[in-house]
C-alpha cells in the first residue's frame, strides 16, 4: 500500500495548481499507482478564515473517503477555532490537522496553539507541519514567508510528548536534533520524505541509520509538485524491501486507523 | 589551435560497471516509482502497468537515447571528501540512468580568482580523465580577467576537449565585460551554461546575478550563441524565467534544480517548445529525473529533452 502523507486540494493564491480537485487528483494518484492521500486546503492556507477551505474540502472528498483522507487546516489565533476544530472532526470526518504557524503568523509556543494541539491530541488527531509552501526563492513581492525553524518543532513535540506530529516538506533533519539518534525527544513525530534526499548526502539513508526506518514516511506534495520524484525516491534509495514499504505506507497506517 | 576534430565520447549503456538501476523505459514515462520499488507482491499491476505504452506516445520498442545531465558538477577538493563524493555522483548516475554528466567545478567564494578558475578547470579535466566517457568538462571562468580569462577558455576546449563555458555570478551576462567570451564560445561552437535565477527581491549575496530576461538580451545581441539558461527549477519564479525567454530561440532552459514544482517541465514546452529544454539535475538528482519523468510529454518529446537537444548543440563544435 502507497500512502502520500502530502496531498492537497483547492487553489494557490500565487501560482495555478493543476490536479487540485479530488477528480483530477484521483486520476493522478492512479497514474502513479498511489492508494491513499492526506489532503488539505491550499486555500485556507490564504483565506483569513481558514474554515472556508476545509468546508471546500469536505465537500471535495465526498464520495472519496476510500482514498483521500482529508485533513483540517486550523488557525488557532482566529476567532471560533474550537467550533471549527469540532466540525471538521466530527461532521467532516477529518482525521488530522495541517498547521501554518508561519502563514497565519502565530508560535507553535504560543498558549493557542497548545490548546489546539491538545485538543486534537484528546480526539485522536494526527498534526501535521508543513515546514514550507513553496520554495523562498520564488516567492510574491507581497510577502515573505519564512520556514518554520526545526527549534520550533522540537519545542513542540518536547512539550506534547502525547501528541503525533508529521513533519512536511523540510529537510536537514541530520543536522538538527530532531534526526539525531538518542536526541532525548518523545518518538512521537514522523518525517516526511518529499524533500530529503535519497542520493549523495542520502539523507533518508542516514535518518534511517539514526532514527530507524519506522519514522519516516512518503510525501509528494501534489499538485504543488510532480509526484514521481518522492517516488523515485524511494525507487533508488539503499533500503531493504521491508524498509521501503515502512516508509511507502505501513508507517502512517495506524497513524490514520488504515 | 588544435585541428584536432572533437568527439563526444561514448559510453556503453549497458556496460557492466554503468548498469543503471532504472530502465529507459521506466525513466521516460513517468512510471509509478515506488510500487516497482517495494516490488510486485506490493502491487501486482504495478509492473506490468510500467511496460504499457502510455496513451498518445509511441508504442515501438524505445531507441538507445543517450541521457546527458546538462550542469552536474564536480566537488571542490577543498572538500574532505571530494573524491567520495565524485563517486558519489556517479553512482548516482548509474542509478538514474544518466550516461553523461556535463561538469563544471566552482571555487567555494566568489568572485573566482584567476589562480582559483584555474585550479579548478584542472581538477575537471581530472575528474575527465578519472571517469571517462562518463563525466564532460565545463571551462569555469571569472570574464573579469579579460585576456587570461579568454586563453584559459581557449586552453580548455581546445587541448582538453571541454564541452562548453560555464559562467557564475562575478558578472551580469549583458555587462560588456562578459562579450569576448561569448564571442570565443561563437567562435569554438560551444554552449555557455550560464547561473541564473530571477526572484522578486534584491539577492544581496547576487548583486550581478543575470535571469532570463538578461539571457534574453544578450541572446538578441548574439544570435549565433548557444546560451544556456540555468536551473529553473531553482531560480526563483520559473514561471517568469519560462516567458522572459519565449522569444530567445538561441537560449535553451536547463530544467535542472531543487524544485519540483508540478506544471514547470510541461509549461517550458509549451512556452518555448521541448526542443529548447535540456536535462539536468544540478545535483539534485531525484528531483531532476523525476520532474522529466513527471512531464505529461511524449516519449519522444522526453528523449530530447533528456539528451537529444544536448547532443545537438555539442554536435555543433567547430574545432
Amino acid at each position: 500500500m502507497i500512502v502520500d502523507v502530502n496531498a492537497y486540494l483547492g487553489h494557490f493564491a500565487f501560482r495555478q495548481l493543476r490536479h487540485n480537485t479530488a477528480a483530477a487528483l484521483l486520476a493522478l494518484m492512479d497514474a502513479k499507482k498511489i492508494d491513499r492521500a492526506v489532503v488539505s486546503s491550499v486555500s485556507a492556507i490564504t483565506y483569513r478564515n481558514a474554515q472556508a477551505g476545509n468546508e471546500e474540502v469536505a465537500e471535495e472528498v465526498r464520495g472519496h473517503s476510500d482514498r483521500l483522507i482529508p485533513f483540517a487546516v486550523i488557525n488557532p489565533f482566529y476567532a471560533g477555532w474550537q467550533d471549527d476544530l469540532q466540525i471538521c472532526h466530527e461532521e467532516f470526518g477529518m482525521t488530522g490537522l495541517r498547521l501554518y504557524p508561519k502563514w497565519h503568523n502565530y508560535q507553535l509556543s504560543s498558549q493557542c496553539c497548545r490548546e489546539l494541539v491538545n485538543a486534537a491530541t484528546e480526539r485522536g488527531m494526527v498534526i501535521s507541519i508543513p515546514i514550507r509552501v513553496e520554495d523562498n526563492r520564488q516567492r510574491s513581492w507581497l510577502l515573505n514567508i519564512p520556514d518554520v525553524p526545526p527549534e520550533e518543532i522540537v519545542e513542540l513535540v518536547k512539550a506534547c510528548p502525547k501528541a503525533r506530529f508529521i513533519l512536511l516538506n523540510g529537510i536537514g533533519y541530520v543536522k538538527s536534533p530532531l534526526g539525531r539518534k538518542d536526541n532525548g525527544l518523545p518518538a512521537n513525530y514522523l518525517i516526511e520524505i518529499s524533500r530529503l534526499s535519497a542520493l549523495l548526502d542520502n539523507e533518508i539513508g542516514q535518518l534511517i541509520a539514526s532514527l530507524g526506518a519506522e519514522r519516516l514516511v512518503l510525501g509528494t506534495g501534489m499538485p504543488f509538485s510532480y509526484p514521481d520524484p518522492a517516488l523515485l525516491k524511494i525507487e533508488v534509495l539503499a533500503a531493504s524491501k521491508e524498509d521501503k514499504e515502512k516508509i511507502a505506507g505501513q508507517n502512517i497506517a495506524p497513524w490514520l486507523h488504515l | 589551435m588544435s585541428q584536432k576534430q572533437m568527439t563526444i565520447p561514448q559510453t556503453t549503456v549497458s556496460s557492466p560497471e554503468h548498469r543503471p538501476h532504472i530502465s529507459r523505459r521506466t525513466l521516460l514515462k513517468g512510471s509509478a516509482a515506488a510500487a516497482v520499488a517495494i516490488g510486485a507482491a506490493a502491487l501486482p499491476s504495478a509492473c506490468a502497468t510500467v511496460e504499457q505504452p502510455v496513451p498518445g506516445t509511441s508504442s515501438g520498442p524505445l531507441r538507445k537515447a543517450k541521457v546527458i545531465d546538462c550542469h552536474a558538477h564536480l566537488n571542490h577538493r577543498s572538500r574532505a571528501t571530494w573524491e567520495a563524493d565524485d563517486h558519489k555522483l556517479i553512482e548516482a548516475a548509474d542509478k538514474l540512468g544518466i550516461d553523461q554528466l556535463c561538469c563544471s567545478t566552482l571555487t567555494p567564494h566568489w568572485p573566482a580568482t584567476l589562480d582559483g578558475f584555474r585550479e579548478c578547470n584542472q581538477w575537471t579535466a581530472d575528474g575527465m580523465r578519472r571517469f571517462p566517457g562518463r563525466v564532460l568538462g565545463y571551462c569555469y571562468v571569472n570574464p573579469g580577467y579579460g585576456r587570461e580569462a579568454l586563453e584559459e577558455v581557449r586552453r580548455c576546449v581546445e587541448e582538453r576537449e571541454f564541452i562548453g563555458i560555464k559562467l557564475y555570478n562575478e558578472y551580469t551576462c549583458t555587462e560588456p565585460v562578459v562579450y569576448p567570451i561569448v564571442e570565443l564560445a561563437i567562435e569554438l561552437g560551444v554552449p555557455i551554461l550560464h547561473h541564473a535565477s530571477h526572484s522578486h527581491y534584491f539577492v544581496e549575496d547576487q548583486p550581478r546575478m543575470s535571469d532570463g530576461g538578461h539571457l534574453a538580451e544578450l541572446a538578441r545581441r548574439y544570435p549565433e550563441a548557444m546560451l544556456i539558461c540555468a536551473h529553473i527549477s531553482g531560480g526563483g519564479d520559473w514561471e517568469w524565467t519560462i516567458k522572459a525567454l519565449r522569444h530567445a530561440p538561441n537560449v535553451l532552459l536547463d530544467t535542472s534544480g531543487s524544485v519540483t514544482d508540478e506544471g514547470t517541465v510541461d509549461m517550458a514546452a509549451a512556452v518555448v517548445g521541448v526542443d529548447r529544454l535540456v536535462f539536468g539535475c544540478d545535483s539534485s538528482m531525484t528531483a531532476g529525473v523525476g520532474k522529466i519523468r513527471g512531464a505529461n510529454l511524449s516519449t519522444q518529446d522526453k528523449e530530447k529533452i533528456l539528451g537529444g537537444n544536448m547532443m545537438r548543440l555539442l554536435r555543433r563544435r567547430k574545432s
